[in-house]
């Protein structure tokens, strides 16, 4: 040591030397910005190995707590304002080849090594990444140009203008106004509209009257929902094996009259997360929470319940963070994260906001939201307000949550401790044979006096007991268990309990010989405090009112409804993210990286969650959505991985816009969904001619500066809703149970599952893509040719692709000729007498401008190839007009080819 | 560089080449009819590795060509593969792995050493162990042991190598066969078969270049992703072609249609198209016009390929086919017909293996009795039948699950199953190759006495794809696609060639 010291010593002066002429070099050179140029560096070189997941040498470059720690060396690897004594920046430039790093990769070149040993110099200050700081006031760039028609513009105008490269033209009218419809709705506007924005002469005005007629159509609510139900993992399916029926349509209404009502996105959030946790609910609040309830539940025999329970919990977790703020939390599930600032316990601080909710992957989707009809929600309300005025608040709250919800109950797949008793399948319900017994743990009993239990008994004459902890334990109550239709919910009163107990359920039956019987199913347990008011007037009717609403069939939904406290669960850090392997407790928060100071009101549940996400400080819920809104309008996001905004994401092309943007969204708009898109689409930059020039193609051939506009792919729902609109057949029926258009036979072929496929009736096959039957495993195929999601989890992006198996669907697909027969007929109805009037007319329905002379040659040539064709061979025309039995004119199914070949061009397809 | 930008960067590269050959197309029914003259082309567009300083493999992607035939880096032994996956993983000790041993144990309970720190699917408490539920006997030259749920197969051991000692660490189905095709357990990364044709192309441009045959009644567990294309360009992705109805959807013209018209009706749309290309300039449709053609083509040659109908009695016999029906027996058959034609890549997924013991079709002396009993004919017959047509040496075949199964019997929360069956097991378990240039009568690894760990010899998924690539011609570690910043590769950061087995 002492050696060591002698000679740090003598080397000082040179040193010092040394170190003023480094000042002197260095002290002109700009400050190093962390994010923009050392981040990068680590993150691809060096986090690897020495990041969330590896910490080889006991080195991470994550946080910079970690990176300045002590190594296993025992000493630390970065020296802060020292470089030279730095191990880090030794290791980067050292020769040998078993020190040097990054170990067994090329050598950091030059410029890298000058920029870490520049920022360890400078102190090894770390920055924040963007997206994870709130979202500040941007200043506009000064712009004078007549090109820009709002603010937004001028963003984009002075990239072009740095770039070199100058805007294009307005589209036409006809491609602008297919564009915006497209866009806003999702298909085609009234014609009426169409009409209205084509002739008037002041394209500026016409156009925002169309924009603003676009926004109010009701057909707004149904696309923007469509990419909405893509984050929500929206589906009419339970997902996993047998993958059977969900009824979860609802969810999908509520969604689109949400937007078509333009419902603040910070509300929308809010609901969806915690309506259920308002003081009182709207049934809309509670249907809105079905959001989460869109996870997948397994039924399948012999898997467990809380397995996939927590699966579901951990699913709620990743779309939170992947739909709603552009982050792959789901990295964190088994590790730190190898790239951003979120350590692995915050997952699970996160995860308990959603650990601690009534659904237990029972089959029956418990909880479920009873949809009441006028009438019976008349008596509802009655009933509670009644009971309000007898027993007080608290009880009529608590009525309110058990008939609209029947929570809290527990569910018969929770007992324990079974003799002569399983539960089904492990995972179905407690069934009892004769002399059997079980345990319900930890029941809240306190003021006690009624179980209501639902059950199925198939045998007379037996006996049910309940007991307080032990089965022999002192008797609540025991009463003759008649047989029952199916199931049934029974009440039973018993004298007053009080405190947490263990209850013991038996049963025996002396009539039954047979001891490997099953005779009693048992659903669920709900224990309350028997009817109130007893003695009051009406007490009789007002109690048969609660009972007829407990047993009413009426449409459900699954929802989320908290425990209650007694109920609560405990939460875990699951070690190296296996459910199995619980490592310390863990409470609600949000990782610190992205906390600030909440209101002194939040609480800790998902409702303090939903105020953490909707806080206009929350650096990335705006963001995020005001980048999908881009994407949805010109096909990439301005962060163009839309599920990852954090340091490994994609870096954005026009940061501050998106910023501005995110600001408007929240001090400008209030929220508003629909001011903000009519923002976009007033765009100048949005209204631009999309063809490509050669200097375009040369110099920016992604688009990523917005000098002409986008060409994009229709998505699949937008293909679907196009070619029904143009064809004249689409149906404006909204909302309700999702439909069966035609498929192809043999899609459906899930393990355990019976179900079919039903085509279904009348202009139910002509409903618009959203409201098709999604089945998770095997999704409707025209759509996922066109690459819809499988929504099998939150998809934040889907990835357009150009495969011939598109082409087979539309060319094909029996739903693409029916339609191609439609589109004929009314080519045939107004294109006038003649083919070449009609193949115009038809160019025109589609595209709204005349056909190009070379196109309609085209066309003209293979109508007349197909009339020559089944002018000869009228067999075939009848076959491909659909009736074997009718005769056709050679020109009509000529006049259906044609329409085929239409609705196949690029310009179609496409969005221009 | 994002996929979009990279397909696009090399386009603009080969721009020139696709405008001129866009000029000097008249009719595409020419090309596609002068196969030769697709593959001449495929040579001057799709260079190979030689074209590059760098180490690493480059592809050249046309996107207006995406399947064309291109040489692998080096001269791989194997031009296509037939990867036979039995979903739902059968038990390795009722077929080939042989442990005396576990039969003196039967019905003990499980020795705690087994258990401790260990995690399964379903087995809880202590288990109790369970001898073999098949008698094994020695077979071939080579004296592998094979059980007598597959008589037939049991005579064609000189032809295959086994791999006795495979490993994984995901003990659920799902992420397991992801692991296995996609090597990652997670859903988004490409699946071998798209990594193989995105690198080789196809032989047969009427024909997808990679086709997934499913039976079994239903998909695997972990759905249409385990043959998905991830992040490579979707043209990759698995067809899947059925037996029943259309062989791949909506390939069948529609009714009355005949084939002129169809012909005169993607020509029209495509002459509009490249009108619209003139006017647009986006190269988008270049690809779209090409995928056109490629769907006429398409339906030429999949349902020509896909009818088994007109193969000889003797095959029908020989593979035990049911027609028909859509079974393993006649996707076997047609993975022959396919590899064939020049598909590159083949694969099949048979579900039902599951023989947890919890019901007669999940079990041990029934269940997986009745499956072998599906599969012993038709893979026998596969390796016999591709041997006499000489496809034996440059088709590699590939048999085997996603995991294996315990040398315990399984329970459920501590209570034994009704029936005999065996819980998921990650630790050893066994696969098959052969053909394509691996060892012949050969066998690699070796369990411990009770077939619960590996001892010798162990492989891993990554090491299985390493080796599948490196019989096709490429090494795994230098075959990437940039993504996210950084190269991906299909074994990741892992695999190595078992060079045990390459002949």
């Amino acid at each position: 040591m002492l050696s060591k010291r002698k000679i740090l010593f003598a080397s000082g002066f040179a040193l010092i030397a040394i170190c003023l002429i480094a000042f002197s070099l260095f002290s002109a050179e700009k400050e190093i910005d962390f994010n923009s140029q050392v981040k990068p560096i680590l993150n691809k070189k060096c986090i690897t190995c020495h990041g969330g997941v590896k910490q080889q040498g006991g080195f991470s470059v994550l946080f910079r707590e970690e990176a300045l720690a002590n190594t296993k060396s025992g000493k630390p690897a970065i020296i802060p304002g020292n470089p030279d004594s730095s191990e880090f920046i030794k290791r980067i430039k050292s020769d040998d080849p078993e020190e040097r790093m990054p170990y067994k990769h090329p050598a950091l070149n030059n410029d890298e090594i000058d920029i870490l040993s520049t920022w360890v110099k400078q102190g090894a200050k770390w920055g924040n990444h963007w997206a994870y700081v709130s979202v500040k006031p941007t200043e506009v760039p000064e712009v004078d140009n007549d090109w820009v028609r709002n603010d937004l513009d001028k963003f984009i105008f002075a990239k072009l203008e740095e770039n070199k490269l100058t805007p294009s033209k307005t589209a036409d009218k006809a491609t602008l106004l297919r564009r915006v419809s497209l866009d806003l709705i999702g298909t085609y506007p009234s014609e009426k509209l169409a009409k209205f924005y084509l002739n008037t002469k002041d394209e500026q005005k016409a156009y925002e009257v169309l924009v603003d007629s676009l926004l109010t159509s009701p057909k707004f609510g149904e696309r923007w929902a469509t990419m909405w139900l893509d984050i929500a993992r929206y589906a009419d399916t339970k997902g996993y094996e047998s993958d059977p029926n969900r009824n979860i349509w609802s969810y999908r209404d509520w969604v689109i009259k949400a937007y078509n009502k333009d419902m603040p996105y910070n509300q929308f959030i809010t609901d969806q997360i915690a309506g259920d946790l308002f003081p009182n609910p709207s049934d809309e609040q509670y249907i809105a929470t079905a959001f989460s309830r869109n996870t997948s539940t397994n039924d399948e025999g012999g898997t467990n319940n809380e397995e996939f329970r927590t699966a579901a919990v951990l699913d709620r977790v990743n779309a939170t963070w992947e739909g709603l703020m552009s982050t792959t939390f789901s990295c964190v599930q088994c590790h730190a994260h190898p790239y951003d600032p979120f350590k692995h316990d915050e997952y699970y601080k996160f995860m308990s906001y959603f650990n601690n909710t009534r659904d237990e992957d029972v089959s029956a989707e418990y909880p479920l939201f009873k949809k009441f009809n006028d009438s019976l929600q008349n008596q509802f309300n009655n009933l509670i307000s009644w009971v309000k005025t007898v027993s007080g608040k608290e009880r009529a709250d608590q009525m309110s949550l058990f008939l609209k919800t029947g929570q809290p109950a527990i569910n018969s797949t929770t007992a324990d401790e079974m003799v002569n008793s399983v539960i089904g399948n492990h995972n179905i319900a407690l069934y009892f044979k004769n002399n059997s017994a079980a345990r319900l743990k930890g029941v809240n009993l306190e003021g006690v006096d009624q179980l209501i239990l639902r059950y199925n008994c198939t045998k007379p004459n037996g006996t049910m007991s309940l007991h307080l902890g032990s089965p022999n334990g002192p008797l609540i109550k025991s009463w003759k268990a008649d047989v029952t239709k199916g199931n049934q919910n029974i009440s039973i009163d018993f004298a007053k309990q009080s405190g947490v107990k263990d209850v013991y359920l038996k049963y025996t039956n002396a009539s039954v010989k047979n001891p490997d019987e099953f005779m009693v199913y048992f659903d669920w347990f709900y224990f309350t405090k028997q009817f109130p008011g007893v003695g009051k007037p009406d007490y009789i009717s007002y109690k048969k009112t609660f009972i007829d609403l407990m047993n009413v069939q009426v449409p459900t939904t699954p929802i989320m409804v908290e425990n209650p406290e007694s109920m609560r669960r405990k939460n875990y850090v699951f070690v190296r993210g296996a459910w199995t392997s619980k490592g310390k407790e863990v409470n609600v928060g949000v990782p610190k990286s992205l906390a600030f100071a909440m209101p002194k009101n939040a609480p800790n549940n998902r409702m303090g969650l939903a105020m953490w996400l909707t806080d206009k400080r929350n650096p990335l819920v705006s963001r995020t959505m005001v980048n999908r809104l881009w994407e949805q309008l010109y096909g990439a996001g301005l962060v163009e991985t839309l599920e990852d905004m954090g340091t490994q994401g994609m870096a954005p092309t026009h940061q501050e816009l998106l910023d501005f943007m995110a600001y408007q969204l929240m001090y400008k708009y209030n929220w508003s969904i629909k001011k903000m898109l009519k923002e976009m689409v007033m765009m100048a930059t949005y209204r631009q001619d999309s063809k490509v020039t050669e200097e375009l193609k040369e110099k920016d051939l992604f688009n990523k500066f917005y000098a002409r506009g986008s060409r994009i792919r229709l998505s699949a729902e937008q293909l679907r809703d196009q070619s029904l609109a143009v064809c004249g057949v689409l149906s404006t029926k909204m909302y309700g149970p999702p439909v069966m258009p035609w498929q192809p036979e043999g899609i459906w072929f899930s393990p355990y599952n019976g179900d079919k496929w039903r085509l279904s009736a009348g202009e139910d096959k002509y409903r618009r893509g959203i409201y098709t039957y999604w089945k998770r495993t095997a999704p409707y195929p025209s759509a996922i040719a066109f690459d819809g999601a499988s929504r099998i989890v939150c998809s934040p992006r889907r990835i357009r692709t150009n495969t011939p198996l598109q082409a087979l669907v539309t060319l094909n697909d029996s739903v693409y000729v029916d339609l191609a027969r439609k589109l004929a007929l009314r080519m045939e109805k107004v294109g006038g007498s003649t083919s070449t009037s009609k193949i115009s007319k038809g160019y025109e329905l589609i595209l709204y401008k005349p056909i190009p002379q070379n196109r309609l040659k085209v066309f003209e040539d293979l109508y007349t190839k197909a009339f020559a064709s089944f002018k000869k061979d009228g067999a075939s025309a009848s076959a491909f007009m659909g009736d074997k039995q009718k005769k056709y004119k050679p020109e009509e199914a000529a006049l259906v080819l044609v329409a085929n070949a239409m609705l196949n061009l690029d310009e179609v397809i496409t969005k221009n | 560089m994002t996929r979009d930008e990279l397909n696009a960067y090399r386009l603009i590269k080969e721009a020139q080449e696709a405008e001129a050959l866009l000029q000097s197309r008249r009719h595409f029914l020419k090309e596609s009819a002068m196969g030769l003259g697709a593959l001449a082309m495929g040579s001057l567009l799709g260079g190979c590795g030689n074209f590059f300083s760098s180490p690493q493999t480059k592809i050249a992607y046309d996107p207006a060509h995406p399947l064309l035939a291109k040489s692998p880096p080096f001269v791989g032994k194997a031009k296509s593969v037939i990867y036979l996956h039995m979903a739902g993983a059968p038990s390795q000790l009722e077929l080939f792995d042989f442990k005396p041993e576990l039969m003196k144990m039967d019905g003990q309970d499980c020795p705690p050493s087994l258990l401790a720190g260990k995690k399964f699917a379903f087995i809880t408490g202590v288990p109790k162990m369970l001898g073999p539920q098949a008698t094994f006997a020695k077979h071939g030259q080579s004296g592998a042991l094979v059980s007598d749920n597959l008589p037939h197969f049991s005579t064609m051991v000189d032809e295959v190598s086994f791999l006795k000692a495979v490993k994984t660490d995901q003990f659920n189905h799902a992420p397991a066969q992801l692991l296995v095709h996609t090597g990652s357990p997670r859903l988004g990364r490409p699946s071998m078969g798209s990594w193989v044709t995105y690198g080789l192309g196809s032989e047969n441009q009427n024909l997808p270049g990679y086709v997934v045959l499913t039976s079994g009644g239903s998909f695997p567990d972990a759905g249409k992703s385990v043959w998905g294309s991830g992040f490579l360009p979707s043209v990759y992705q698995g067809v899947q072609c059925r037996s029943e109805g259309d062989p791949v959807l909506f390939i069948k013209d529609p009714d009355g249609m005949n084939r002129d018209l169809r012909k005169a009706s993607i020509e029209a749309i495509n002459k509009a198209n490249e009108q619209q290309y003139q006017e647009y300039n986006d190269p988008e449709i270049l690809s779209r016009i090409a995928q056109y053609e490629m769907a006429y083509r398409m339906q030429i040659s999949a349902p020509e390929v896909m009818n088994i109908n007109d193969e000889p009695a003797y095959i029908h016999e020989m593979y035990g086919t049911q027609p028909g029906k859509a079974c393993f027996a006649n996707n076997v058959l047609l993975a022959r017909k396919l590899v064939e034609k020049g598909v590159r890549y083949v694969q099949l997924f048979d579900w039902g293996w599951d023989a947890h013991g919890d019901s007669p079709g999940n079990s041990l002396n029934i269940g997986l009795k009745n499956k072998c009993r599906s599969i012993d004919r038709p893979i026998t017959a596969l390796l016999l039948d591709l041997k006499q047509r000489g496809l034996l040496e440059e088709t590699l075949v590939v048999w085997g699950g996603e995991f294996g199964r315990t040398p315990m019997m399984e329970n459920r929360n501590g209570i034994q199953n009704p029936f005999k069956g065996r819980d998921h097991h990650t630790e050893a378990f066994t696969i098959w190759m052969a053909g394509g240039g691996i060892k012949k009568g050969f066998t690699h690894g070796e369990t411990d006495e009770i077939g619960y760990s590996a001892i010798s010899g162990k492989v891993d998924a990554f090491d299985i794809q390493a080796t599948i690539l490196n019989q096709l011609g490429f090494d795994h570690e230098q075959f990437t696609y940039p993504f996210q910043g950084r190269p991906f590769r299909l074994t990741d950061v892992a695999g190595k060639v078992i060079s045990e087995i390459v002949a």
